[in-house]
């Protein structure tokens, strides 16, 4: 049948059955824009998780030492320079960045100014020495190596302890808020080899540093401060502690489908894999996928009941067009016409629907990201928008629309179709 | 233009019985010719009138029309031929209600071949028919004279040589029924062949031929040898 024919019939018999199609179009829409609506709310959720709360990325493997000294028994599971050698010339391997930490207590005494207002306070600092190529991109003042002695050593904090001192530590206190661009340049000092714990008896005299924070990173250790490798090298060196093997390492595959082969490679090597970051961040993301999974559920329950609902309407309504199909047939119409007739008539108040829902689960969601930051209180890791809507979910809940109308449409579509014309144009 | 041979036409029953409506029946119809088919209700008149119009081609024998032999046709090239080879015309018109007079004429372009004159020539026949003012009103601003006008324009509109009619006066008084019985007449005179099946003394008055269907089976009743070809004034 041509096109323009079938838009024309189309257009005409949507004009006379306008509140079937209105109740039809609204159901498919109920269904898809809450559909759209969850997942969006899922994926944005999601992303928060994965790219706030935890940062992780795909191709970032971290070694750890054999926790159990079995493997350093035998001679393997120590993080040592030859260790690092050979995790840097396995298969699939980019980039190995090592980490130590700074093996002795540290504390920081501090009083003075601080953004506008006066600030005392003393605690324990531990502090992680990183490859300034793991932290590249982070560092906003100078360069992340190690200053030497008596110079003040770059520090970088952590992105998350910046979150949680905004959202819940500095309200609490009373503090300013920080971003990362406004602690750049702050020092202060830090003595090294000291405890306020007494049982931690250390042993030697302590030095006193002054550091400077040189920017945030996602990669920086959560409580504590992280600073160039050389720089927790020496301070171990000076100290008279282990300066030789490593805390950890970082690495950094050419593609994440090698990591499993790596992962298997490391474990080979009586090594340990810290996956305790990915796993909660897995944990998590499943939980949000699951629930979003339960609701998207329901929405396409929705949706088959908006299916359902139209395979009524349209039956009813081929009923009493009856005697009409029977004239279209007398004129010339065949059988797969009347069918496609009926099909496009769905076609048309499935997509408007679906085009529809999928604007207004847009529109709501718009909504309640302005409500969230309007009303809702400040709280870590809170995002300036719960959703992400990729195309593919725009595009999917207009094609599911259709999809559902078309569905319903299909028996009463057959219907039409097998309408016997001598019977109904007779007498 | 028509020829159909023993045709045999039954109906399933509601208790599963086979009903025979047409019985080895056989009818001939020369090009051009003006045929009215009499007959009780019930005898099967309408039944004979969608077998030789390709709607309905569950039936034993043989029709062939206008050259086109309708048995084992595919649903697509039986609609074709509908759409190009017949015209109906019914005793209730059978309008599309939500659309005008014009349009319905329209009505079986849309299953034909895209034309750019489709609106001039549907105009045309609204004109020939004498509707050419009452074009865009709908089926219910019409008297049924008028109706049954649009429905004959319409049942033109694909340039059928055969019209194929259903009491076309059942439903209009004496009057009106005239007037549509001399448009048959007219467009008879131009060439169409016209069968109808009618009641009406008037429109078999008007028939060179008057066929009655009696136990399934076409019996001749009267022939006129082109007397009153043209009908009487
Ligand atoms: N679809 C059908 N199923 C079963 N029986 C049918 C069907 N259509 C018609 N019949 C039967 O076939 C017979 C002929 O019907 P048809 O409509 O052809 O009669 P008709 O001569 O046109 O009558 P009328 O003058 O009342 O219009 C009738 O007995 C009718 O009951
Ligand atoms: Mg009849």
């Amino acid at each position: 049948m041509r096109l323009d024919a079938l838009s024309r019939l189309v257009r005409l018999s949507l004009a006379r059955e306008r509140r079937g199609a209105f109740f039809s179009a609204f159901g498919v829409a109920m269904g898809v824009g809450t559909l759209v609506f969850f997942i969006g709310l899922g994926l944005g959720v999601g992303q928060v998780i994965r790219e706030k709360i935890f940062p992780n990325d795909a191709r970032m493997v971290d070694v750890v030492p054999a926790a159990v000294s079995l493997g350093s028994l035998l001679g393997g599971g120590k993080l040592d320079a030859e260790a690092v050698e050979r995790l840097r010339s396995l298969p699939g391997v980019e980039a190995a960045h090592r980490k130590m930490n700074v093996r002795v207590p540290a504390v920081t005494r501090y009083d003075g100014a601080f953004f506008g207002t006066k600030l005392r306070m003393g605690m324990e600092v531990l502090a992680m020495g990183v490859e300034p190529s793991l932290v590249k991109g982070d560092t906003q003042m100078g360069e992340f190596k190690d200053p030497g002695e008596g110079q003040p050593i770059p520090v970088l904090v952590s992105t998350r302890l910046l979150e949680l001192y905004n959202k819940t530590f500095a309200p609490a206190r009373k503090l300013p808020q920080l971003s990362a661009n406004m602690i750049v340049g702050f020092g202060f000092p830090v003595e090294f080899n000291r405890s306020y714990v007494s049982a931690n008896s250390a042993t030697g005299p302590s030095r006193s540093v002054q550091t400077q924070v040189v920017g945030a990173s996602d990669r920086a250790m959560f409580a504590g401060i992280t600073i160039p490798l050389e720089t927790a090298m020496r301070i171990n060196r000076e100290a008279g502690v282990d300066a030789d093997t490593f805390t950890g390492v970082t690495l950094v595959a050419t593609d994440p489908s090698k990591v499993p082969a790596l992962v298997d490679a490391v474990k080979a090597m009586g090594l340990e894999i810290d996956d305790q970051e990915r796993r909660m961040a897995e944990n998590t993301g499943a939980a949000v996928a699951l629930t979003t999974s339960a609701l998207a559920l329901l929405s396409i329950l929705i949706c088959i009941l908006a299916a359902v609902n139209i395979a009524h309407a349209l039956s009813a309504s081929v009923r009493a067009r009856a005697k009409e199909i029977g004239v279209m047939q007398a004129v010339g119409a065949s059988r797969s016409d009347i069918r496609a007739i009926v099909l496009a008539e769905s076609a048309v108040v499935g997509l408007a629907g679906g085009a529809i829902g999928t604007g207004v689960a847009l529109l709501a969601s718009l909504g309640v990201n302005r409500f969230a930051a309007g009303y809702l209180p400040n709280f870590p890791f809170k995002p300036d928008s719960f959703f992400s809507f990729p195309w593919p979910v725009v595009l999917g809940g207009v094609v599911l629309g259709l999809l559902a109308a078309l569905a319903g449409a299909y028996f009463p579509s057959r219907r039409a179709a097998a309408t016997d014309p001598a019977r109904t144009l007779a007498g | 233009m028509i020829h159909a041979r023993d045709v045999t036409k039954e109906y399933l029953d509601g208790d599963g019985t086979r009903v025979r409506v047409l019985d080895s029946m056989s009818l001939d119809v020369e090009a051009g010719d003006f045929v009215a088919v009499v007959g009780p209700s019930g005898s099967g008149k309408s039944t004979l009138l969608h077998l030789l119009g390709g709607l309905d081609v569950d039936y034993r024998g043989e029709v062939k029309v206008g050259g086109v032999t309708l048995g084992g046709l595919k649903d697509k090239d039986l609609a074709r031929f509908r759409n190009t080879h017949v015209g109906f015309v019914f005793q209730s018109f059978h309008l599309i209600p939500n659309l005008s007079a014009l349009e319905n004429v329209l009505l079986p372009s849309y299953f034909g071949p895209r034309t750019a004159d489709a609106v001039k020539r549907a105009e045309a026949l609204l004109e020939r028919v004498g509707l050419g003012a009452k074009k865009d009103r709908a089926p219910v601003r019409l008297s049924g004279g008028e109706r049954q006008r649009v429905a004959i324009a319409r049942a033109l509109y694909g340039g059928p040589r055969l019209l194929l009619c259903d009491e076309p006066t059942g439903n209009l008084d004496a009057n009106t029924g005239d007037g549509v019985i001399q448009l048959f007449r007219e467009l008879h005179r131009e060439g169409l062949t016209v069968l109808a099946v009618t009641h009406e003394e008037r429109m078999s008055v008007a028939a060179r031929r008057v066929l009655r269907l009696k136990e399934g089976k076409l019996v001749e009743e009267r022939a006129t040898e082109r007397s009153v070809l043209g009908g009487a004034p």
